[in-house]
């Protein structure tokens, strides 16, 4: 053993740079949430132009929320604690540069192309495929530098906080590519190659990780580190960590589905999410309690410290959300919650109380430690905290008025239950419009607070000089005595593992197993229990002793992660997208779309449609009475991307085909307030007076074509003369309605798509137990 | 992972730290595994339910109930309604006052409010109603089925399952209100063309 100090000087830089990063970010991202929340009660906002509208501005504020401030924040936390929890700089300076410049360029690239109409038509997958590529890169950048760097510890075993950075990494880049998986048709476009049922599961699949592995796995490390730094307590529970992560790792894939309750989504994959949903609220709240309990002993120390205050305050909003979440997972609560504002509640709780908050909370803590200087104004910061609070707290609470008022108004029956009591959609809009517009005054009171911090954080910097952090080590530590790393066979030949593994086989052929093999299963999982606790119950220091040697294995560690969070996605995804199309369209099948009406639902994507309206009619007495016969699975089999939806700020249009004469849609997309008194859509005017762009038509379709869409081997010359004459149709048909609009208009494809929603070809039902 | 067997008064941390950072391993609550462990019940109780034994209705079979139920509410407790019995609301102000509130809440986009519709604005959707000129017949029962029912075609949607039948009686009422039972009728086959499709 070498006995050479060494003083070794982190890589703080790339901290501070995706902290401030983070700090800007995020106030734009909170400008344009404070616009579009204004919007929704006052249309006239985006000032008549196409790309302040808000439809093309929602995907902007999400993606600025999740990717840029809790991005850069999760960047900067993961880089300052990792360097400190294994003694070792970042592997490369090169790698942390191109990280974080790679990250600012992909923001800055989603900011220009989304209020353009350029995306992907899937929410929170929005960006075009060129700058899918450069995160993809930018993603194995940050991998690449962060296994790096551990490989270079000099603390042998993995922090819990580490446990949680592996597990972000491995499951967003899974998570990333499979929804992402598209065929260009342009540098600027692509279809995914999923369609209908299929796409939709694979979103949700990617929407609810991302939840779970941007906005609530990193942040959940970050926690572990700074607040027991900030509290100066140990923190509550080691077994408690590693309880709640290993359970909370492999139960939140399995949850995806939630989000597509009552839909024409198979009943077993519906049952799995919700149920799986109820039982992730335990792990969740594992990482509640052992923030909270960790400030067991400093609680003294909130009335002074506004950095604890944000922290003891976040980790309450994080309970609080995943307690909703469960709860709203139950298919009778999300049968009135689904589509209303009350989603929008419970993931602010999240996104400002427990996002925002712990990202304060660390920048306050880190701002003095970074450079040579303390907080400009403790005071400013106590105040920027109190803003802040009331502020999410008039949010979240203004939209569960507005969600549950909306949801029971839209459910509520007449007349014996035959008949709505509201039929008119705008009725309900027009009644929760006051929550509407107390929302925009909480969200912006903590645009202000955060603003606050932002002055804050600048006056500090005025004249502060940057430093950063070092220890000394001894140059050498590998000759200190250490229990051996984990090899391949002590992987996974171990109790834990084995019991784990066989528990979850057991299980599965009791949910998915027929006859035997699900009685097995049943009877097998029971035994395999009651095993697994003697087990534990007469050997538990092996158990112990096996976890403290996978701490010091970093692959191990990384491949176990990786097959954990598997589990669920494979067992729910391979079944949906192998299973051929004519399983999965019920009785009846979609019409493919003619060139005229693709073009226009390309529009429709384009102009963000689906964000206030869902094509789902759900398998509840309200959605049919209001909307029509309930969707199927095969009426949505040829889109790409599937358009099923998450919230109707408007309502359905699954069925809007040939309800109302073309001129209506002329005139309701030009003013929408000339036809539906009260609405708050923004005005579509630019659709009249813009040329429809068929250059890329038949590549398009070539594209549909690969993809399964049975198009006919159509000549270019052939799609263009059928564009034509279904464009003249529509033309001539309003002209006679009085409304005279030239055929190449991008409106005249855009009602050639709406006036086809709904139509389906009959088919006889699909083999029975087709979705099993 | 063992407990202590004589626990100190003050709780022990695990020997490692890292940062400086103590672990303590306190037992996990019990009201939380037993959270957790109601919950693992609970999936296990609701799958047997839906998937296993089958007994839970799917949403498909569900909703398909109701609805059918909805249907024969609806049959039994359907008023006869004719001409004359309409004729009659549309002279009784509490039908009247009923209809046009329906109206104005869903008719008025397309009929306008005056019930002039295209006489009015010739821009407006919806022909006037107010005239002695109709497309699908002007006794009331022809207004009551064109409501009830819709004609697709010249774009008048199907009202029937939205408003049912006592505000479509009514409905009808108001809008007879402003006709004479001895005015004359002039069918006037020819007012919007066919949309394509």
């Amino acid at each position: 053993m070498s006995d050479r100090k060494i003083t070794l000087e982190f890589n703080d830089k790339v901290v501070r740079q995706f902290m401030l990063a983070s700090l800007i970010w995020g106030a734009v991202g909170m400008v344009v949430g404070l616009l579009i929340a204004a919007q929704l009660n006052f249309w006239q906002l985006n000032f008549g132009t196409s790309w302040l509208t808000w439809s093309r501005l929602r995907p902007l504020h999400t993606n600025a929320v999740i990717f840029a401030l809790v991005g850069n924040m999760m960047f900067a936390g993961i880089y300052y604690s990792t360097q400190r929890l294994v003694k070792a700089r970042l592997a490369s300076d090169f790698l942390s540069s191109l990280h974080f410049w790679g990250w600012q360029a992909i923001i800055l690239a989603a900011a220009i192309t989304l209020p353009l109409g350029l995306t992907r038509g899937k929410e929170y997958a929005e960006l075009i495929w060129p700058i899918n590529v450069a995160v993809t890169l930018i993603w194995v950048v940050f991998a690449v530098n962060f296994f790096w760097t551990l490989a270079k510890r000099r603390e042998p075993s993995l922090y819990v906080a580490l446990w949680f950075y592996i597990s972000t990494i491995i499951t967003i880049a899974v998570l990333y590519i499979v929804n992402h998986l598209s065929i260009p048709t342009s540098f600027t476009h692509s279809y995914p190659v999923f369609a209908g049922v299929q796409d939709a599961l694979v979103q949700w699949w990617y929407g609810h990780n991302a939840v779970a592995f941007f906005l609530t796995t990193p942040i959940l490390g970050i926690m572990y580190y700074f607040v027991p730094k900030a509290a100066e307590r140990p923190v509550y529970s080691y077994r408690l960590s590693v309880i709640h992560f290993w359970s909370l790792v492999f139960l939140y894939i399995w949850a995806g589905p939630h989000h597509l309750l009552n839909t024409a989504l198979p009943g077993w994959l519906q049952n799995l999410g919700m149920t799986f949903s109820l039982m992730l609220w335990a792990p969740s709240w594992g990482g509640m309690l052992n923030g909270l309990l960790t400030l067991r002993g400093a609680w003294h120390k909130l009335r002074t410290d506004p950095v604890l205050k944000f922290f003891a305050a976040a980790v309450t909003f994080y309970g609080m959300a995943t307690f909703e979440g469960p709860l709203l997972s139950i298919k009778s609560v999300s049968a009135l919650a689904h589509y209303t504002d009350w989603i929008i509640g419970h993931v602010h709780a999240g996104a400002l109380g427990w996002n925002g908050f712990m990202t304060a909370g660390m920048i306050y803590w880190l701002l003095p430690r970074l450079w040579s200087k303390p907080l400009y104004s403790p005071s400013l910061a106590n105040l920027h905290f109190w803003l802040g609070t009331v502020g999410i707290l008039l949010y979240v609470a203004a939209m569960w008025v507005s969600g549950i008022t909306q949801g029971l108004m839209l459910n509520a029956t007449t007349e014996g239950g035959t008949i709505l009591a509201y039929p008119n959609f705008l009725d309900t809009l027009n009644t929760i419009r006051p929550m509407m517009l107390m929302r925009v005054i909480g969200g912006g009171l903590y645009l202000v607070g955060w603003l606050l911090m932002a002055y804050n954080v600048w006056q500090t910097l005025r004249g502060a000089v940057p430093v950063n952090g070092s220890i000394e080590v001894f140059e050498d530590e590998s000759g200190h005595a250490q229990p051996r790393a984990l090899g391949l066979v002590g992987s996974f030949l171990n109790p834990p593992v084995l019991f784990s593994v066989f528990g979850v086989a057991f299980a599965c052929g009791w949910m998915f197993g027929r006859n035997f093999i699900s009685i097995v299963g049943l009877v097998g999982t029971m035994v395999w229990v009651v095993l697994a606790f003697a087990h534990y119950e007469s050997r538990g220091k092996e158990w112990g002793d096996w976890y403290d040697r996978l701490l010091i294995s970093t692959l191990p560690f990384t491949v176990l992660t990786f097959l954990a969070i598997m589990a669920g996605g494979l067992i729910q995804i391979i079944p949906t997208v192998v299973a051929h199309n004519a399983a999965s369209t019920e009785d009846r099948k979609q019409v493919p779309y003619t060139p005229l009406e693709l073009a226009g639902r390309d529009l429709y994507v384009r102009d963000g449609c689906y964000l206030c309206h869902s094509q789902m009619i759900r398998t509840l007495v309200p959605d049919v009475l209001r909307y029509g016969d309930y969707s199927r699975l095969g009426e949505s089999i040829y889109d790409h991307p599937f358009q099923w939806g998450s919230k109707r700020n408007g309502p359905d249009l699954a069925r809007v085909g040939g309800k109302y004469p073309n001129v209506w849609h002329l005139r309701h997309m030009e003013d929408p307030r000339s036809i539906s008194v009260g609405s708050n859509m923004p005005s579509f005017a630019w659709l009249l007076t813009r040329p429809l762009d068929t250059a890329t038509l038949v590549r398009k379709i070539a594209v549909q074509r690969t993809l399964g869409v049975p198009y006919p081997n159509w000549t270019p010359e052939q799609i263009m003369a059928r564009v034509d004459t279904q464009a003249q149709a529509i033309a001539a048909d309003l002209k006679t309605a009085g409304a005279y609009v030239a055929p190449d208009k991008e409106i005249i494809a855009l009602i050639a798509y709406l006036q086809q929603l709904g139509h389906f070809e009959a088919v006889s039902p699909a083999l029975p137990g087709a979705t099993k | 992972m063992i407990p202590t067997p004589n626990p100190p008064l003050e709780d022990p941390v695990r020997p490692h730290t890292y940062d400086g950072i103590q672990e303590y391993d306190k037992r996990l609550p019990n009201w939380w595994l037993m959270t957790l462990y109601a919950s693992i019940v609970f999936w296990v109780g609701y799958w047997a339910y839906y998937e296993w034994f089958r007994v839970g209705l799917t949403g498909e079979q569900q909703v398909t109930r109701e609805l059918a139920q909805i249907e024969t509410a609806k049959l039994a407790s359907a008023p006869a309604v004719d001409d004359a019995s309409l004729w009659k609301m549309s002279r009784n102000p509490v039908f009247v006052d009923a209809g046009k509130a329906t109206f104005d809440a869903n008719c008025v986009a397309c009929h306008l409010a005056s019930l002039r519709g295209k006489s009015e604005n010739p821009v407006a959707i919806g022909p006037d109603l107010t005239d002695t000129k109709w497309t699908n017949g002007g006794k009331p029962m022809d207004i009551y089925n064109v409501i009830n029912k819709g004609v697709l075609v010249k774009g008048m949607p199907t009202w029937g399952p939205v408003l049912g039948a006592k505000k479509i009686s009514e409905t009808t009422a108001y809008i007879m209100s402003k006709h004479t039972e001895n005015e004359p009728i002039q069918l006037d086959p020819a007012a919007a063309p066919v949309p394509p499709k």
